[in-house]
């Protein structure tokens, strides 16, 4: 284990975890999300049920992956649509920039997609020269600021309305009226308009990818997604192969499940389908629906019995929202794509569990995450089992392999584990702390270290109390 | 890749279609192959209906719509469906109006005579335009959905791109749940290139999970359903 992202992890999550401010929003946008969710999960009659039903069909679905990739790629076919198979993020990318360049666009504008994401597409683009919009407001404030999204649903979370009028003043002066809520929001708004209009590509993610009539469902509030799949005359998705389902009917479940764990709506404003170019009888909407599914690595995920219910994500950011370590370092420390313990399993592997297998450890183990998940995915134990495997594979560096061989060695004899003892004692009592506890002793007093052993305690104690039983 | 490309790109559309054909095979070959171990399944549960039952499917639907910053409008017939069109029409700022061409709404076209009328036979709606007119396919009790479609409600722009959008609906067409409206999206979803339901109006929280309503979409969404 070495390099920079286990660094880089613990010099950012430290900073964060000491920033006050940054407590202070991230506190107040996810306790407010608890109060919009646990309001929502009332009006299911029984949320597990509810659970259940998604895991089943996800379950299906992921365990059946070729069948139904085949069926919706026949129907988007039959529909008029094209569809790319992308092995790896690389090819992806080639697509959507050779396409565009193919077509003459200069200008895209997107919706919010953690895919596009996932295989670097704003900066191949614009490497051609393309202007690339972020048309979601949490999205597009982090373009702004030049920086990746916070959370894989609300973006710009990390951020205060003072924060954002600054930001506003700054990049979009001539579009700013004022400084309220609704004046940013009317300031974006008149700024993306003209570009919704102008474009001559819009870009979606998928949240699902519907077999049964080759078509893909998005689901946004604000109706950007629906703009930018409309008014330019091409259309492209990006979705990874897990995203499909067997059938539309599905969504009369995962629709109203997926809103309320991800804001605590019953269902979200605008829930989409799309399947194709628009017909010869339809008076407008893009004239060429391209559909890319990309792999890389999911097939490998899929591979593994015991990870493949990873898979069965959905993308909600429930476990974001309710893992502690994720509170207290927000979404920016990971250095990932994708975030808080979802991200944590996911990243090692789709990037590799050698350089990030430190984020196993990023989790107290507690079990919100797994508790939360509305498709039932077992993330605290996928955190072990990526620990686990870690080690199996030798991946961990050999000062903590020989430690845990001395761990063993005086863990199984009493005479060994005393003389062990000893020695700690006597070094913690000399250097008063050791390196490897700096983290932890940097913000926190080192307690003296006592003069008895629990051994020798128990037994004064024994002692005393048969003192005071006379 | 279009018939109209020069040489040289219609190489590199040919080359790749040709990498993309392999891998294509090849994903399909790994999923395949992966898929054949079969993983862990947790046990079933007996799951019952996910909602309570609705007594009153169109009183559900006027309490759904309002929760979420709909207007409803109950009309006894065509002239009241009139009458209360053009009472919206008349709050809204002058500038054009796109209505969805069918001979309903044409008939309705005596509400709107004030303004200058652009309809789907036409195109989309134009960028400028105050409000958006359509019919929709289905209207849904349990969310306080309306169900629209490309062909069947005026195409993809005609419930997004004005700040406000009317729908035109009939009390029959009112549905309990989201399994019915989508049994109906179902049916017609090979005949139209986009299905899709619609609850209120646009909104964004993203700015300290504040909600607001009116982001890009319609800050106006107003049912007229004739009984």
């Amino acid at each position: 284990m070495s390099g920079a992202p286990l660094e880089q992890f613990h010099h950012d999550a430290q900073a964060k975890a000491q920033d006050p401010a940054h407590r202070k929003t991230i506190r107040w946008a996810i306790d407010t999300y608890e109060a919009s969710v646990a309001k929502g999960k009332t009006r299911f009659m029984n949320w597990e049920e509810a659970r259940q039903r998604c895991y089943e069909i996800k379950w299906e679905a992921v365990n059946h992956l070729d069948r139904y990739l085949e069926e919706f790629e026949a129907n988007v076919t039959k529909r008029g649509g094209h569809v790319f198979w992308a092995a790896d993020s690389e090819q992806a990318r080639h697509y959507v920039v050779e396409l565009a360049r193919a077509r003459g666009v200069k200008r895209v504008v997107k919706s919010k997609s953690m895919l596009t994401e996932e295989i670097a597409l704003n900066p191949g683009l614009e490497k051609q020269g393309i202007k690339v919009w972020e048309t979601d407001l949490g999205e597009f404030i982090v373009q702004l600021r030049h920086e990746p999204p916070y959370h894989i649903v609300t973006p710009a979370m990390h951020l205060n309305r003072a924060q954002v009028i600054e930001l506003f003043r700054e990049k979009i002066p001539d579009d700013v009226t004022g400084e309220s809520h609704e004046e940013l929001v009317a300031a974006a708004r008149r700024a993306l308009r003209r570009e919704f209009f102008a474009a001559e590509m819009g870009i979606s993610g998928a949240n699902f990818l519907v077999a049964d009539t080759g078509m893909i469902a998005i689901t946004t509030n604000e109706g950007n997604g629906r703009l930018c799949t409309s008014l330019p005359r091409i259309h492209v998705a990006l979705a990874g192969i897990e995203k499909v389902i067997p059938r539309m009917q599905d969504l009369a479940t995962l629709w109203p499940v997926l809103a309320t764990v991800g804001t605590g709506q019953h269902i979200t404003t605008y829930s989409t389908l799309i399947g194709g170019p628009r017909t010869a009888q339809e008076n407008d909407g893009p004239e060429e629906f391209h559909v890319i599914l990309l792999d890389n690595g999911r097939s490998r995920l899929l591979a593994d019995p015991e990870r493949r219910d990873i898979l069965q994500c959905i993308r909600c950011g429930a476990c974001l929202n309710a893992c502690p370590v994720y509170r207290n370092i927000g979404g920016h420390a990971y250095g990932t794509v994708y975030q808080g313990p979802i991200g944590s399993v996911l990243t090692p592997a789709l990037s590799g569990l050698e350089q990030f297998q430190h984020l196993s450890y990023a989790s107290s183990l507690c079990g919100n995450c797994s508790s939360v998940c509305p498709v039932k995915i077992d993330l605290a134990h996928h955190l072990l089992h990526n620990r686990r495997n870690a080690v199996a594979e030798g991946a961990r560096p050999w000062r903590e392999r020989l430690g845990m061989r001395l761990w063993r060695w005086a863990m199984s004899g009493r005479r060994r584990f005393q003389l062990a003892g000893r020695l700690a004692r006597t070094v913690l009592r000399a250097c008063g702390g050791v390196s490897a506890l700096k983290p932890w002793t940097d913000f926190r007093e080192m307690p003296p270290m006592p003069k008895q052993t629990f051994r020798q305690m128990w037994e004064s104690d024994k002692n005393l109390n048969a003192k005071d039983a006379k | 890749m279009s018939t109209e490309e020069s040489g040289g790109e219609r190489a590199n559309g040919d080359r790749v279609n040709r990498q993309n054909r392999g891998a294509r095979e090849e994903i399909l070959r790994r999923v395949r192959e992966a898929v054949k171990k079969a993983a862990p399944r947790l046990d079933a549960i007996a799951t019952g209906p996910l909602f309570s039952p609705i007594p009153n499917p169109l009183e559900r639907f006027q309490t759904e719509c309002a929760a979420n910053f709909m207007e409803t409008i109950l009309t006894p017939d065509r002239a009241g469906t009139a009458a209360a069109l053009r009472q919206v029409l008349a709050s809204l700022p002058p500038g054009e109006i796109f209505l969805q061409d069918t001979p309903e709404l044409r008939q309705l076209a005596p509400a709107v005579q004030e303004r200058s009328v652009r309809w789907s036979s036409e195109g989309g709606p134009a960028e400028s335009s105050q409000a958006t007119i359509s019919l929709c396919e289905a209207l849904v009790a349990l969310t306080g959905s309306v169900l629209v479609s490309s062909m069947g409600c005026g195409g993809r722009g005609a419930s997004v791109v004005a700040p406000c959008h009317v729908v035109v609906a009939h009390a029959a067409q009112l549905v309990l749940d989201l399994e019915a409206a989508l049994t109906h999206a179902r049916q017609i979803a090979f005949d139209n290139s986009y299905v899709g339901l619609i609850t209120g109006s646009s909104r964004t929280a993203d700015i300290e999970k504040r909600l607001i309503i009116g982001a890009h979409g319609p800050r106006r969404l107003v049912v007229l359903i004739e009984q």
